[in-house]
């Protein structure tokens, strides 16, 4: 099983919404993940146990795991793009 | 009528599943998803109420040994918005102010007053929270509604406002951040910066950063900020250590679960949100829209980041000096960030200025933040999430110009305070408009060629 993290600012909105899209997205492609949600600053510490990060604030930082920027799941804005992205990483 | 009136006593995580559910059927979730959305979001209410009595019943006895031991009265605490957030959407305002929220959106757009369309739902609980404090200060349901009415629509302009800020230095094209805290401090930022570059020499001054969050990034943990916060507080009310490292650990935890029985008040509403954003996305698409989005996604800033590291202690210490502060910062402390990012955006990321235009921000929150303890434990009291604490505030939207400046001004519970507020904050607000109006709120630097040619 992969494990995502996904970050936001309070880890109570943003990363709610764009959690609840990834689950459901894997769900769909029969991808068995475990979604965790955490603030922007608990991502270094939290890094190297999980499989990706997706943020829904543009980061720069390298955390040495790969990280989508997954604004998309909010604003719906170019969303299958982003899925995509999402399902490319799980799957290599 | 009675009935009604029965739901109504049983509180908000009764209540809420009841209207949750109803809703999510309208909007044909289906009897099993809407049963979930509605469950989730009590789930969220208990949970918070159990967040929040770990942390006012232990941090509170502290706080008022600490304020007899030092003389020094912080013994109302910040429930921080993941208290104050759950506050709003409980009271009688929280589900009116979405529909009202989403009107006044509607009708800027069609009078094109605003380019934003806010799809933000969450966020909405800032203008709830304005419209119960008006409604509990005045006694009047109305002249809430319309306080919720008026915040959404600051909040919207604010949007627009800060557009280029948010496109250029956020690069977040088409999208806006109109929210109710960070939009509306972000107004102080704009006049303090260009009070700066007319000094000699301090508008040379900046500050880099890049050390700060891999050095120090530890300490800008919730989990350790409260953890140490616990401790400190611990010692200066005099407890034996032991006792000191229990409450470090308990408000470890407090910070730690905070959002996670926040976050599931967000998953209840989910159905509504994207209900919502549907709708609104549907009938405003073109490219002239921006979408307006939570002000998270200015929180990976790796500027915003040191800043709000910086603030954490910065705020503690502003809130020794604010004169008659009572207000202990705490559920605030973590997500410091959403007070200064979009000041950090107005400095261009300078943070010698941010540290400036930040302290204000922060005093000014502060001593708001005082002033509403009343209203704010009032609300508390309604929606059964006081605790056993006597009183509480909240430096995110207790502590905001705007909620003070209706609540104080529609009562004309005014004193000389109120009219400083008023001044520099309509001051500095009529100052960012006219930048705003005129294209000089965020000037793109030139590279130097194009302004070699340029000149010719």
């Amino acid at each position: 099983m992969k494990t995502i993290l996904v970050a936001c600012g309070g880890a109570v909105a943003t990363s709610t919404v764009a959690a609840d899209k990834i689950r459901t997205l894997c769900q769909l492609h029969h991808i068995d993940v475990d979604v965790q949600q955490c603030r922007i600053q608990e991502i270094a510490m939290r890094a190297a146990d999980v499989d990706l990060i997706v943020t829904t604030a543009r980061v720069t930082t390298d955390y040495g795991t790969p990280v989508i920027h997954g604004i998309a799941f909010i604003s719906g804005i170019n969303l299958e793009a982003t899925e995509q992205k999402v399902l490319d990483a799980l799957s290599s | 009528m009675n009935f009604l009136q029965y739901i109504v006593d049983l509180g908000p995580s009764v209540m809420l599943p009841l209207v949750i559910m109803i809703i999510g059927l309208c909007l044909r979730q289906g009897f099993g998803k809407s049963l979930m959305s509605g469950l989730t979001i009590g789930v969220g209410f208990v949970g918070i109420g159990l967040v929040i009595g770990l942390l006012t019943n232990n941090l509170g006895p502290a706080a008022s040994d600490m304020a007899k031991h030092f003389g020094v009265g912080l013994n109302v605490i910040d429930l921080g918005w993941p208290g104050t957030s759950p506050m709003a959407w409980a009271s009688s305002m929280g589900l009116i102010a979405i529909p009202i929220a989403i009107v006044v959106n509607v009708l800027m757009l069609v009078t094109k007053m605003t380019k934003v369309v806010n799809v933000d739902i969450w966020n909405i609980w800032h203008m709830a929270f304005t419209g119960i404090i008006v409604q509990i200060a005045t006694g009047n349901v109305w002249v809430g509604m319309a306080a919720v009415a008026i915040h959404a629509a600051i909040a919207y302009k604010l949007g627009d406002i800060f557009g280029s800020v948010t496109d250029n230095y956020f690069g977040l094209d088409g999208v806006a951040i109109p929210h109710g805290s960070s939009a509306t401090m972000g107004v102080m930022a704009s006049p303090i910066d260009d009070l700066i570059e007319l000094i000699p020499g301090v508008r040379k001054i900046n500050l880099t950063t890049e050390k700060l969050e891999q050095r120090f990034g530890v300490f800008g943990q919730p989990l350790i900020v409260g953890t140490i916060l616990g401790l400190a507080i611990g010692l200066l009310a005099g407890y034996q250590v032991g006792a000191a490292l229990q409450l470090g650990v308990q408000m470890g935890a407090v910070m730690l679960l905070m959002p996670m029985v926040v976050k599931l008040i967000m998953q209840g509403l989910l159905p509504i949100a994207a209900a919502a954003q549907k709708m609104l996305q549907k009938h405003f698409k073109s490219g002239d829209y921006k979408v307006g989005l939570d002000p998270a996604l200015l929180l990976g800033d790796t500027q915003v980041v040191a800043a709000g590291l910086m603030f954490v202690p910065l705020t503690i210490l502003i809130a020794f000096i604010v004169p008659g502060n009572k207000v202990l910062p705490f559920g605030d402390l973590a997500t410091i960030g959403f007070f200064v990012a979009m000041a950090v955006g107005v400095h261009k990321g300078n943070l010698f200025r941010t540290l400036i235009s930040g302290s204000v921000i922060m005093y000014i929150t502060i001593w708001i933040a005082n002033q509403m303890v009343v209203l704010q434990t009032s609300l508390a009291e309604r929606v059964n999430l006081l605790g056993k604490a006597d009183q509480v505030g909240s430096l995110d939207q207790g502590g905001n110009p705007l909620t003070f400046l209706m609540a104080k001004g529609f009562t004309w519970d005014v004193s000389i305070g109120f009219f400083v507020i008023f001044l520099l904050y309509i001051g500095s607000f009529v100052y960012t408009y006219l930048k705003y109006k005129r294209g000089t709120l965020y000037r793109v630097a030139l590279p130097v060629t194009q302004k070699a040619a340029s000149r010719r």
